[in-house]
């Protein structure tokens, strides 16, 4: 097999952050080329370097030999290397015809072949087996369309190297199949694709060669047929997987918050609870259940809930009912982290600094001078590890897990008792997840509880002390997170009858 | 499911509808407006803010405006009344609309500067400009052209030929070549058609550029017209071009509209004012209708709403 591209020693920085430092990689011809890690490991970037979308900042690439240096896709595209992006890069207000054939559009003389462009463009979607006319706006496709319409596009260019970023995220099983079998004979044909995939079976059915990635960094490359998903998700990890959870709290002590009188609306009445100081819960169940209005009620942000909520804190206590937006729950020491951090959570073009101080400034008197609390956020910073270039720089340069510890400082800097949390690690890759879960360990073995829901079970069970199952709205079953399967919850989850209800033992 | 979608062709054909019910009305209503006289009038009278605003919305399209093209109007007519040749007065007017442009071009696309910070800066300059060319109105136009402006073909007014050829160009520049496409792809998304390999810095420039070229062709129109240069004839056409296109069913986020609604818009401005002229109402009375209808035009349809 000949290697028809090849990239060495590729760098490239973003703000001082090097998010690829001295990865080489060579694609051959006839192969299917797997570029794993895991969320932010630089697999994006080393593929739009190839791709043409950016330049390194140090490093060469060489196309059959020769030393290239791209200024856009479109001169990559030229010299044989097509790139089949994630769904969000067609241009919404063009027709799929257009999009398709943007900036390499056929002519007849001066102007637009709109036709030939329509034929060819029916011919593209036709061999992924997408029914959609040439002439429909890109706008009116579901995602899964759009992916479709992406690929068409990426195969119909006369190419030899064939990128694929995550192609299969947003198809159902029959698209994927179809497209695996696009694949094999395009590596049949002699062709070299490069493919980013988080997919264990994908990776192992399609692709004879494996790429790691880490922290930007080489891992290696692997003949897939060496590996198995163990072994490949350890060295994307780079540690072993059951180390993510940070150890069980020995002792629940007295309660720290307790729950009465809960409603999610009308006759939506929720049994009471408690947490522990010290305590991490977790309401789990099947998905939209409810979960998430008791965590919103508890924050004051859920117009149709109500509760009463008792804080029992060192030699006081405290009754209040949480309602009218978040500042009363937080005035009682209870923060609420949103899952949609980035509209919700974060102010995404202010800085890392203002972020975690934002909850501090919220105790100053409104007329007060702002202050910048240098220490409180280098202290938060060392004690997240926050990775960033400095402290001003703004969120949305941050990646996913970063973003989530600045969240996750802001209640810590304001020294809160209770943290409520949609989806504690959602879109963080696994190094920060397991940074994250220590913080909420160490915030409750100082006093501290956190009440939490999460998708992944396997997150419920490995973070939590104690699982709530919700279901319907209503709280089915309690029970020790130790030794619990993912089985139990989810038949807690589906089984309401009433024989089942002496599982749940009433706090208070 | 295979819709034939017209994509992107957001609110023109309401205001193609407005445009033919303001037209049955004023005819069912008013027998002067239906003398070919005053529609005539009325065509030759709208064709300046058509030809800037076909220049306008290929600005437009691409989430940007000009402000500068008033200036650029009255920097025509005072060239080509100062220089009194129609030739050279014409080709240096072009000279100057393509400076003119590569300047708002590049401000905005190579250096960020906001379109509206860029365009009004380089129109209060150019009307500087002006004012030292042509302090007062005066000066004198070939009759060539003054004839070429007010004069009639088989009976009909050749202002209505400048509007037709100005409209074709605009046309096949926006709806039949590559630069059209790529116009609509920036305004639909930068970031995108720059990733399908679109230059957008290029094409930006080149349609500031466009831009000014048509509002020195509305310029060159207008000289002939008034048959001398006026520093401040251009004035409001700034405002209005924008006005027009925004009527004519175009958003301003780009992306979506097209030239159709821009002549219903810049028709509709002309209508308004002549029938307000019709029904006897204070000539003062009109620039309130005419900031109701845009923002009427602007209020009815929803942001960002593609495709339809």
């Amino acid at each position: 097999m000949s290697v028809l591209v090849q990239g060495t020693g590729l760098c490239k920085a973003y703000e001082g952050v090097q998010s690829l430092a001295d990865v080489s990689i060579a694609g051959r011809a006839g192969s299917i080329h797997a570029v794993t890690g895991e969320n932010g490991a630089g697999k994006s970037t080393l593929m739009k370097i190839i791709a043409g979308v950016i330049r390194p900042s140090a490093g060469q690439v060489t196309l059959r030999g020769k030393a290239v240096d791209f200024s856009s896709p479109l001169d990559a595209l030229k010299a044989g290397i097509s790139t089949v992006f994630q769904e969000f890069s067609l241009v919404s207000n063009l027709t799929v015809a257009e999009t398709m054939f943007l900036a390499h559009e056929p002519r007849k003389g001066l102007f637009l072949d709109r036709p030939e462009m329509e034929r060819r463009a029916a011919l593209a979607l036709a061999e992924v087996g997408l029914d959609v006319h040439p002439r429909r706006a890109v706008s009116s496709l579901t995602v899964a369309e759009q992916q479709s319409v992406e690929i068409a596009k990426g195969l119909m260019a006369e190419a030899d190297i064939f990128i694929f970023d995550e192609p299969t995220a947003a198809l159902n099983t029959n698209e994927v199949a179809r497209l695996e079998r696009i694949l094999l004979s395009l590596r049949d044909q002699g062709k070299c694709i490069f493919y980013i995939s988080h997919r264990m079976p994908e990776i192992f059915e399609l692709c004879d060669t494996a790429t790691v990635l880490k922290d930007g960094r080489l891992v290696g490359t692997y003949p897939t047929a060496e590996l198995d998903a163990d072994r490949l998700l350890s060295l994307m990890v780079g540690r072993e997987v059951e180390a993510l959870y940070p150890p069980r709290a020995d002792v629940t002590g007295e309660n720290l918050m307790t729950v009465t009188g809960m409603h999610l609306g009308k006759n939506r009445k929720v049994k009471n609870f408690a947490l522990g100081r010290g305590e991490i819960v977790a309401l789990a169940g099947l998905e939209g259940q409810g979960q998430r209005e008791i965590i919103r009620t508890l924050a004051g942000l859920e117009p149709d809930g109500s509760a009463t909520v008792r804080i029992d804190g060192a030699g006081s206590s405290c009754v209040f009912r949480p309602s009218g937006g978040s500042a009363r729950s937080l005035r009682h020491g209870i923060a609420f982290m949103p899952e949609d951090r980035k509209s919700e959570g974060l102010y995404l073009g202010l800085s890392v600094q203002d972020n975690l101080t934002l909850g501090v400034h919220q105790k100053q008197p409104m007329y007060g001078i702002a202050r910048g609390f240098p220490s409180l956020v280098k202290k938060l910073a060392e004690r997240l590890r926050i990775r960033t270039a400095s402290v001003r720089t703004t969120v949305l340069s941050l990646s996913g897990g970063n973003q989530q510890k600045v969240m996750l400082g802001r209640w810590l800097a304001v020294e809160a008792s209770v943290l409520l949390i949609e989806e504690p690690t959602r879109g963080v890759d696994v190094g920060a997840k397991a940074e994250i879960y220590n913080v909420l360990r160490e915030f409750c073995a100082k006093g501290g509880a956190v009440l939490f829901c999460s998708r992944e079970l396997p997150e419920v069970i490995g973070l939590a002390d104690r699982v709530l199952v919700v279901s319907d709205g209503q709280i089915v079953a309690d029970r020790p997170a130790e030794g619990l399967s993912e089985e139990s919850i989810l038949q807690a989850a589906m089984n309401r009858s009433p024989d089942s209800q002496p599982v749940i033992t009433e706090p208070v | 499911m295979n819709i034939r979608l017209p994509a992107r062709t957001g609110g023109q054909y309401a205001a193609l509808g407005l445009l033919v019910v303001a037209v049955a009305a004023l005819s069912v209503g008013f027998q002067d407006f239906r003398t070919s006289g005053n529609i005539e009038n009325l065509l030759v009278q709208a064709t300046p803010l058509l030809i800037v605003a076909i220049g306008q919305t290929l600005v437009v399209l691409t989430n940007g405006l000009d402000l500068s093209v008033g200036a650029m109007i009255s920097l025509t007519t005072a060239i080509i009344a100062v220089t009194g040749s129609p030739l050279a007065g014409v080709a240096l007017s072009l000279g100057a609309a393509v400076v003119l442009g590569v300047v708002n071009g590049v401000g905005v696309a190579r250096f960020k500067v906001h379109p509206i910070i860029m365009t009004l800066a380089t129109a209060t300059l150019l009307q500087g400009v002006v004012l030292v060319i042509l302090p007062t109105p005066g000066g004198a136009v070939a009759v060539g052209l003054v004839h070429a402006a007010n004069g009639e073909l088989l009976g009909i007014p050749l202002a209505i030929l400048w509007s037709g050829l100005a409209l074709l160009v605009g046309a096949l520049l926006l709806h039949k070549s590559r630069f059209g496409l790529h116009l609509y792809s920036i305004g639909g998304g930068a970031d995108n058609a720059k990733l399908a390999g679109v230059h957008v810095t290029r094409t930006l420039i080149a349609s500031y550029v466009v831009c000014a070229l048509f509002a020195a062709l509305a310029g060159v129109f207008m000289a002939g017209r008034i048959s001398s240069g006026d520093p401040w004839v251009g004035a409001s056409y700034g405002l209005d071009s924008i006005a027009a296109v925004a009527v004519g069913g175009t958003q301003l986020i780009g992306g979506i509209g097209g030239l159709l609604g821009t002549a219903c818009g810049a028709l509709l401005l002309g209508l308004i004012g002549n029938g307000l002229n019709l029904m006897q109402v204070d000539p003062f009375f009109l620039p309130v209708v005419n900031g109701s209808l845009l923002l009427l035009a602007v209020c009815l349809r929803r942001r960002k709403e593609l495709g339809l």
